[in-house]
């Protein structure tokens, strides 16, 4: 949720990087923490375990600076792309103004790419939020590698809402900050369609054609497919990222350091989400535990009711009896 | 379970923004000064769910305000998916003890943290006592900014264009 403070004169933003596993999300953000000017970036918080892994999030406050009288924030957070870290994901998507979903080139990764997306569509929608009302863009990390997939077969299995896309290569810091920029003029973008003096009102609809985040005209439905040959994506799109943004769209993405890329995915995934799955299914069933209460008083009521009618009879009968 | 649901427009925009006006941070700060007196705490923040600081009041050492609202934040949606194993639908309250400083932190309404640095010169006991009863006067300044209908967000016309140029400008 935007919020908006007259009073510290400031407007904070969420943008999260969403993604699977060993996508490249944190390498993103430390990307960003690197090349960031120092007056305009706070520390990079990580919560990782001892492997480098994120356990809870990582965090990165981004300021724009003064805009329009407005010190503009951004609070950039990762998520942990581990199957089984779903709770923390949800969490840590609270509130969440614009998601940049990391998926990864490997084909080996395609499926995880997938899963991971859909877990963000559900995971958003549990905060009643529809992910194409969402500011988000996808990045396709990993671009280096030798058998990276081809971007438009990436396209055409996990953009199903044709926001923009962007080819990266986030350990060299390719394409991380083409990515941000754009989704960042997304989110401040909706700040305006929101807002009720603006007519351009927020459709809900997916952005159908957005405009390519680089340089190069390109057939609408595939923005980043056009920069695959000569030019990197992201080498390009900065000069046309604000067209982009204009278009309301959203979904999260993980990406993860090339170099760490053989690491095995954890077969304890599915059983895991399960278990995760379970305080959910417990709190169903606890909210379905005041109609198994009623059921029972209405069960009381009526035998009561039987009871006295059967009552009232044996004494009728006794005295037409006498 | 999806809790998906269809929105008005009003409640879309309240959904997606909250707005505080200098009227609404004016009394809340007023309230965490009388809070900072009575209990004798050093140092009162209040921050909602998402991680952003409302406003703040009291002795502030250098500490990045941005990073300790992210992860106060972080630390109470952590709790409560214990809460929820509990039966509880979240835990109202938090404390951490430290060796000098300390942090309470308790739930205003059903959103923001008010969140409460202090040391030996008072007591935990003192702390809670007050950060309960200013926790429910916070509420309800609060429940009216959110229940404040959503309209024009007040910010400049000039915003939208502005912002173009600033992203321009940090990233290229």
């Amino acid at each position: 949720m935007v919020q908006i403070n007259f009073a510290l004169k400031e407007v904070n933003c969420k943008v999260v990087y969403y993604g699977p596993g060993m996508s490249g999300k944190t390498t993103n953000l430390e990307i960003v923490h690197q090349k960031a000017p120092e007056e305009n970036k706070g520390e990079l918080t990580s919560i990782s375990t001892d492997g480098d892994r994120t356990l809870f999030f990582d965090f990165m406050p981004l300021d724009l600076g003064n805009v329009a009288g407005m010190r503009t924030k951004f609070q950039l957070y990762t998520v942990p792309g581990q199957v089984y870290y779903n709770s923390t994901r949800k969490l840590v998507l609270q509130g969440v103004d614009g998601v940049i979903f990391v998926a990864d080139s490997d084909p080996d990764k395609m499926d995880e790419n997938i899963e991971s997306y859909a877990n963000l569509i559900e995971n958003l929608e549990e905060y009643g939020k529809d992910v194409r009302e969402l500011p988000h863009v996808l990045q396709y990390n990993k671009r280096d590698l030798p058998n990276a997939l081809p971007v438009a077969e990436i396209d055409k299995r996990l953009n199903k809402f044709g926001v923009p896309t962007f080819e990266a290569v986030a350990c060299t810091g390719e394409g991380v900050f083409p990515t941000l920029k754009t989704l960042a003029a997304m989110v401040l973008e909706s700040i305006d369609k929101i807002d009720g003096r603006n007519p351009r009102k927020a459709s809900g609809k997916p952005a159908a054609a957005p405009a390519p985040a680089n340089a190069k005209p390109a057939p609408a439905p595939a923005p980043a497919r056009a920069a695959a040959a000569p030019a990197r994506a992201a080498a390009a799109p900065a000069k046309a990222a604000p067209a982009p943004a204009r278009r309301p769209v959203a979904a999260p993405a993980a990406a993860a350091p090339a170099q760490a890329r053989q690491v095995a995915r954890p077969q304890a995934a599915a059983p895991a989400r399960r278990a995760v799955a379970a305080p959910a299914r417990a709190a169903e069933t606890a909210s379905s535990a005041p109609k198994g209460k009623k059921g029972k008083a209405l069960g009381l009521v009526v035998g009561l009711s039987v009871l006295v009618i059967a009552a009232a009879a044996g004494v009728a009968f006794f005295f037409l009896g006498q | 379970m999806a809790a998906q649901k269809r929105m008005s427009q009003n409640d879309r925009l309240r959904h997606d923004r909250l707005t505080f006006y200098k009227e609404d941070i004016d009394r809340i700060d007023k309230l965490l000064a009388e809070f900072l007196r009575l209990s004798g705490a050093k140092c009162a923040l209040l921050i909602d769910k998402e991680g952003h600081l409302v406003t703040k009041r009291g002795e502030l050492r250098t500490i990045d305000i941005d990073t300790i609202s992210a992860l106060v934040a972080g630390s109470f949606a952590a709790t409560k998916e214990m809460a929820r194993l509990l039966g509880e639908d979240e835990f109202t309250a938090m404390f951490h003890q430290g060796e000098r400083d300390n942090i309470q932190l308790s739930l205003v309404g059903d959103r923001t943290l008010l969140t409460i640095l202090f040391d030996d010169r008072t007591t935990v006991g003192m702390v809670r006592l007050y950060a309960g009863e200013t926790a429910k006067k916070l509420a309800d300044i609060y429940r009216e900014a959110i229940d404040r209908p959503a309209g024009d967000s007040g910010l400049d016309q000039a915003y939208g264009s502005d912002a173009k140029k600033t992203l321009d400008k940090l990233f290229d």
